[in-house]
């Protein structure tokens, strides 16, 4: 199906023993070619995401102000990283993982570093989505990162929740000033998975490929990125349309190289 | 040493294979069979082939309280199989901690067809359509992880997953899967409707009549076989300001389609009352009354009803006869729906009050 987190499943769907050991065989070589998130293999490309607030490591529950002088604090902060993209314009050769599915969570610093199995010589393009294409969301019951069970999933208006933020914010105007920004939609005209684009430094001839990159994912873009949003205004998205895609504009904006590393 | 350090390999490969594969005979297809004279159905069912065990666990699940947060609303506390899965008499259900839904519970039956589910029609597949009742704090009120957790807790359910889908894991994916699997086995397509269209039967003169005025004012969109064409229109309801139910519009955020409902099918019809997306119509006089005299007009109301539908006392009379020959009693009784271990008693009768069954 659509994740290729889990290798274990498809193994258990083959039916002779023999088929069975030969898998038991590959999988005692520490899974190959398998995109995993927070497990260091192999020819890899490590991709870490430093969720920040104005250059400063995200803490949870701490107080924050945003450029609107609006004090805020963060509970959740979760977003989809998906169909990566790699291309070497070198040789024009790309890769492309267009089924892996990752869910960083603020909450969970294991989610926050993926590693991706890197085969280009030289690494000049890197692309991904924020968020969840639109056959997954139309497809019924996922798993892994895209289990419903993972509360990122519309159950009344069937749908992934492509980016959520949840806070508390003496400015909102609602119950014990919650703020709660879901922001989902994937049909045509309120799709809020934003692609996300990086050209990078080709490197030198002599040079390594790049091994390594860091993210810094700003947090308080939320609020400006390219709309102004005020949590006075708007202490909640709840469902696709035009606000989600003011959020998602804004959420396109939030990451930025911190570094690179051959 | 590389021999040794090659039978090290391989062995424990062999101890990894034995943890994934029991020797387990693999689920018994079951083949889903379109009645003669049908559309093919819109569920892939590539993505979700049936199986005796697959079926046999969502009927289980269906039945089971454990899916809701007190352990008092199965899927079958509000789908009851007499009222061919609708809830009898209520035109709203209860649910979790005394709530009512905000809307009626329609007949579950011919799902296979489908392509969007609720009055609203803002499921977009079978699959995810339970985690709206399991989650939803009106209803079963509870939480997907609490669910899956209780269902880990029970060996019978750890078997009988297995069984289905060949090893013990139980997730969402495999839970859901296996009650679109049951549900997708209730088709009902043997009323005496199907009897005479087949040639095996015949409609009396009240029934014929009735099935020919049925032909002239409702078909357009009450369209066999399936007797609704599965769009959204509005029929001129009133919006109770109580609910202030927009219906399709908001799933689609547009304005066209304001006070949009999905044309219901009217299979079993005469057991699904009430009647109506908030059950407002006690029975089918009261929704006969309504299009001949009850339609509100307004921007999106459907041109069919808009001017409201003629109907004399005599061809409601003529129209009710028709809709009786739309029950199909095989289905209602058919032990292959009623809750395990029931599949040599009778079902419940309409007069036992469901809401605190335990299966
Ligand atoms: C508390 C009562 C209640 C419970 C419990 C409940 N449902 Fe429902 N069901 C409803 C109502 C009410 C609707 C219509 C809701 C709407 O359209 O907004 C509905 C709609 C549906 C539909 C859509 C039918 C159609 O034609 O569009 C399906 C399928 C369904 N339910 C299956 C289930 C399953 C499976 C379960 C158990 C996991 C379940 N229901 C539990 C009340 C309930
Ligand atoms: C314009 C399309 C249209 C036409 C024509 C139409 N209906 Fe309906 N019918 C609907 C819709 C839509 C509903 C649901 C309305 C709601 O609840 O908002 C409905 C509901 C019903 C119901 C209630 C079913 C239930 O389970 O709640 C009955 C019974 C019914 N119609 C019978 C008829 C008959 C008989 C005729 C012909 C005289 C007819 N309809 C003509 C669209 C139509």
């Amino acid at each position: 199906m659509k994740t290729k987190n889990e290798p274990l499943v498809k193994l258990t769907t083959l039916k002779t023993r023999w088929f069975a050991l030969l898998c038991g065989l590959i999988c005692s070589v520490p899974c190959l070619g398998q995109l995993t998130q927070n497990r260091e293999t192999g020819n890899m490309l490590k991709l870490t995401f430093n969720n920040v607030v104005a250059g400063k490591p995200l803490a949870l529950r701490q107080d924050y102000t945003n450029s609107f002088g609006e004090t805020y604090s963060v509970i959740k902060f979760r977003y989809y990283i998906t169909q990566i993209q790699m291309i070497d314009s070198s040789n024009m050769s790309v890769q492309f993982f267009p089924d892996d599915y990752f869910l960083i969570d603020a909450g969970d610093s294991s989610t926050r570093t993926l590693n991706i199995p890197l085969s280009l010589k030289r690494l000049s393009y890197l692309s991904f989505l924020v968020g969840v294409d639109s056959v997954a969301n139309v497809s019924g019951t996922q798993q892994g990162a895209l289990d419903p069970a993972n509360g990122m999933f519309w159950a009344w208006n069937t749908g992934y929740v492509m980016a959520k933020l949840q806070g508390i914010s003496p400015a909102a105007k609602s119950p014990a000033h919650g703020f709660t920004f879901d922001v989902g939609g994937f049909k045509p005209g309120e799709n809020a998975a934003r692609k996300i684009e990086f050209v990078l430094n080709p490197t030198t001839k002599k040079s390594k490929a790049i091994h390594s990159i860091v993210f810094n994912v700003d947090v308080d873009k939320w609020f400006n990125g390219t709309h102004p949003i005020k949590l006075a205004e708007h202490p909640g998205c709840h469902e696709p349309g035009a606000l989600a895609m003011q959020l998602a504009d804004n959420y396109q904006t939030m990451f930025s190289i911190e570094s690179t590393a051959k | 040493m590389v021999t040794i350090c090659c039978l090290m390999v391989l062995l424990s490969g062999y101890l990894l294979c034995l943890s994934f594969t029991g020797p387990k005979a693999p689920a018994t297809p079951v083949t889903f069979v379109v009645p003669a004279g049908w559309p093919q159905p819109l569920y892939d069912f590539k993505q979700n082939p049936l199986t005796t065990q697959g079926i046999a666990l969502g009927r289980k699940l269906f039945y089971d309280g454990r899916l809701s947060k007190d352990g008092n609303f199965a899927c079958a506390a509000c789908h009851q199989q007499f009222a061919a899965f609708a809830t009898y008499d209520h035109n709203v259900s209860h649910g979790f901690n005394n709530s009512f839904t905000r809307r009626n519970a329609p007949g579950l039956f011919n799902l296979a067809w489908q392509k969007d589910f609720m009055w609203d029609g803002g499921i977009n597949h079978l699959d995810v359509q339970p985690l709206a009742p399991i989650t939803d704090t009106l209803e079963m009120a509870e939480n997907i992880d609490t669910v899956l957790n209780k269902l880990r807790a029970d060996t019978a359910y750890v078997r009988m997953f297995s069984a289905a889908f060949g090893d013990e894991k139980i997730n969402t994916l495999r839970m859901t899967k296996a009650l679109s699997q049951f549900m997708l086995t209730m088709v009902s397509a043997n009323s005496k409707y199907d009897r005479v269209m087949r040639g095996e039967d015949s409609f009396n003169l009240p029934q014929r009549l009735g099935y020919e005025i049925f032909q002239k004012k409702c078909v357009a969109c009450h369209a066999p076989p399936l007797f609704t064409d599965l769009t959204y229109r509005n029929t001129g309801l009133s919006v109770d300001p109580y609910l202030n139910d927009m219906g399709r519009m908001r799933i689609t955020r547009k304005p066209e389609d304001s006070l949009k409902f999905k044309v219901p099918s009217l299979r079993n019809v005469v057991l699904t009352f009430p009647y109506g997306h908030d059950g407002r119509f006690y029975n089918l006089m009261d929704v006969f009354e309504h299009y001949r005299g009850g339609v509100v007009a307004g921007s999106t109301t459907d041109a069919l009803v808009k001017n409201k539908i003629p109907l004399s006392n005599f061809e409601i009379g003529q129209l009710k006869a028709f809709m009786y020959t739309l029950t199909d009693s095989v289905f209602l009784k058919d032990p292959v729906f009623s809750p395990p271990g029931y599949e040599n008693r009778t079902p419940l009768a309409p007069g036992e009050h469901l809401h605190r069954y335990q299966y």
